[in-house]
């Protein structure tokens, strides 16, 4: 069995987005107790948040972005840039301590005191552009962990796997012309599905041509699907690519009881997306992986998808 | 929807006396296939299109010297010699809709906008119509597409767009199909939102479908006959 890290705070659930908004704390709420009823949370090394220093927000986003963003707080607006971004006045904090929380499994694995990390964190990350709100996201977490691995820990190929059913537009656009982080997502095809990026002919810009790779999936499709173009876009980019730590961007949102897509991916379907995963990262990152909490909106299936990713995470099963 | 919104205005003409070299150069240099002709008093008089030019030039199975003293004679050609006199042209008063059906029946590539003493007033091409209908559908934006199935009578789109509007959702844009079943109509709304979930619950609870937009398209793509 590995060593797991697991990153929660109980002020995560002070971001709150008012009464019918699906990225809600119960979410969080949901998957402590679904983790915690089954026992796994015991098994987990615990890993406490600190807001991140603003030196590594700045590392990925716009110094106005995030001045307009705490301003945006303070004032007590309901709402960030779009009616999706909903907001309280404890969002930016909440949103640096997102930030934090992630920098900290980063650190827990970088310095050997776990293999790998989940990080059940929120608001969610990887719409966010460098200036712009998205899609429920403010600061994109997972970018900002990329930019950390690279400044702070040496780091210099960083691969991000995104298999939130909504494509990652904030990742890719950060890293499009950047040769040093691969970006590979498997989402709803972007027709169909928010935010309407993601498209197969979307391979990168200059020199980070080859470094973004996108599996889009029509409605219906579901496990099938997803199986072949794991198979055939993902594992030969990240073989060729050789990532030394791979982030995901760990959605939930593709299941087939999800109501927010229509992808279809079923519980087995998900396993199998971490178990290639798991892998992958074995075989070429020496197991260090972190993996970030994106979507996953129907509460009733959400604690179990989690429940199995970390297993498989922690070599439990 | 009118011509006059989505034409090009900054356009660039030539006189018919002008060599063919001149006229390719002009082409290549600002990447555009059509180049209206126009006489001193700024009137159309004809259109040149890379089309033409091709038909012009040697042919490159010939010979390398042959070819070279050949495309030196073309080149010194003028514009009038080569453009398509008297085109086909639309006004400013054309619609959008207008155009889409004149460019599908005579297959160019482009219209000139002329006003009725025949001053050039613009250029409409295919790309510009493209854009237009990237900017109908409202694709241009991030949104989420739903697909629906209704009944096929009066009051059921308001219903479909009161809930969109009630969620305080953007609309995109709307299309409707009619659907394989007679009474049954699909209808597409395109959402300025990432927020699906509350607009799918109301909208089945108020008794609509929520489709497969795959199944919706492979139950309508012809079946073979058994």
């Amino acid at each position: 069995m590995k060593r797991t890290g697991f990153v929660y705070d109980e002020r995560y659930l002070l971001h709150t987005t008012g009464e019918y908004h699906p990225e809600s704390p119960e979410r969080l709420k949901a998957i402590y107790k679904g983790l915690s009823d089954s026992g796994l949370l015991d098994k987990l090394v615990m890993i406490a948040p600190e807001k991140a220093g603003q030196q590594w927000i700045e590392a990925v986003h716009n110094i106005h972005y995030i001045m307009k963003f705490e301003e945006t707080c303070i004032m007590g607006l309901p709402e960030f840039d779009h009616p999706d971004n909903a907001i309280c006045r404890d969002t930016y904090e909440i949103a640096l301590l997102a930030v934090g929380g992630v920098l900290k499994a980063i650190d827990a694995v970088m310095e050997g005191e776990v293999d790998n990390a989940f990080c059940a964190v929120r608001p969610p990350g990887h719409h966010a552009e460098v200036d712009k709100p998205m899609g429920f996201c403010y600061f994109n977490n997972v970018a900002i962990g990329a930019r950390y691995l690279q400044k702070q820990h040496g780091i210099e190929r960083v691969g991000i796997i995104d298999f939130d059913v909504h494509h990652g537009n904030g990742t890719q656009h950060i890293f499009d012309q950047d040769s040093s982080v691969f970006y590979y997502s498997v989402h709803e095809h972007p027709s169909f599905a928010y935010p309407g990026t993601g498209r197969e002919f979307e391979t990168g810009v200059a020199a980070g041509n080859g470094f973004t790779r996108n599996s889009p999936i029509l409605p219906g499709r579901g496990d099938d699907e997803y199986r072949k173009v794991i198979m055939q876009d993902l594992v030969p980019a990240f073989k060729q690519f050789r990532p030394e730590v791979v982030l995901l961007s760990a959605g939930f949102d593709a299941h087939i009881s999800d109501l927010m897509s229509g992808t279809n991916l079923t519980t087995e379907g998900y396993d199998f997306v971490t178990e290639v995963i798991v892998n992958l990262v074995d075989k070429f990152a020496d197991g260090r992986v972190i993996s970030v909490l994106e979507g996953g909106y129907n509460l009733d299936i959400l604690p179990l998808l989690v429940e199995n990713h970390i297993k498989m995470l922690a070599h439990m099963r | 929807m009118f011509v006059t919104e989505r034409m090009a205005t900054d356009l660039i003409t030539i006189g018919p006396d002008l060599t063919i070299g001149e006229a390719k150069k002009i082409m290549s240099d600002n990447s555009i296939r059509h180049l209206p002709v126009v006489d001193e008093g700024e009137k159309l008089v004809g259109i040149v299109t890379d089309r033409d030019m091709r038909d012009a030039m040697p042919s490159t199975l010939k010979k390398k010297e042959d070819y070279e003293q050949t495309l030196s004679t073309i080149m010194n050609f003028q514009v009038k010699d080569i453009m398509t006199r008297d085109p086909l042209t639309i006004y400013p008063y054309f619609t959008i809709q207008d155009t889409l059906l004149v460019i599908q029946k005579k297959k160019v590539g482009a219209l000139p906008v002329v006003d009725e003493e025949g001053y050039l007033k613009g250029i409409l091409s295919t790309r510009d119509l493209l854009t237009a209908f990237v900017n109908v559908m409202g694709i241009d934006e991030p949104g989420s597409l739903l697909c629906i199935l209704c009944e096929d009578k009066v009051g059921q789109l308001k219903k479909i767009v009161d809930i969109i509007a009630d969620e305080n959702i953007c609309l995109g844009s709307i299309l409707t199909a009619k659907s394989w079943s007679e009474e049954k109509r699909a209808i597409f709304p395109y959402l300025y939102t990432n927020n699906v979930i509350n607009v799918k619950k109301r909208l089945l609870e108020t008794g609509f479908e929520l489709i497969d937009p795959m199944t919706w398209y492979l139950e309508q793509s012809p079946q073979k006959a058994d």
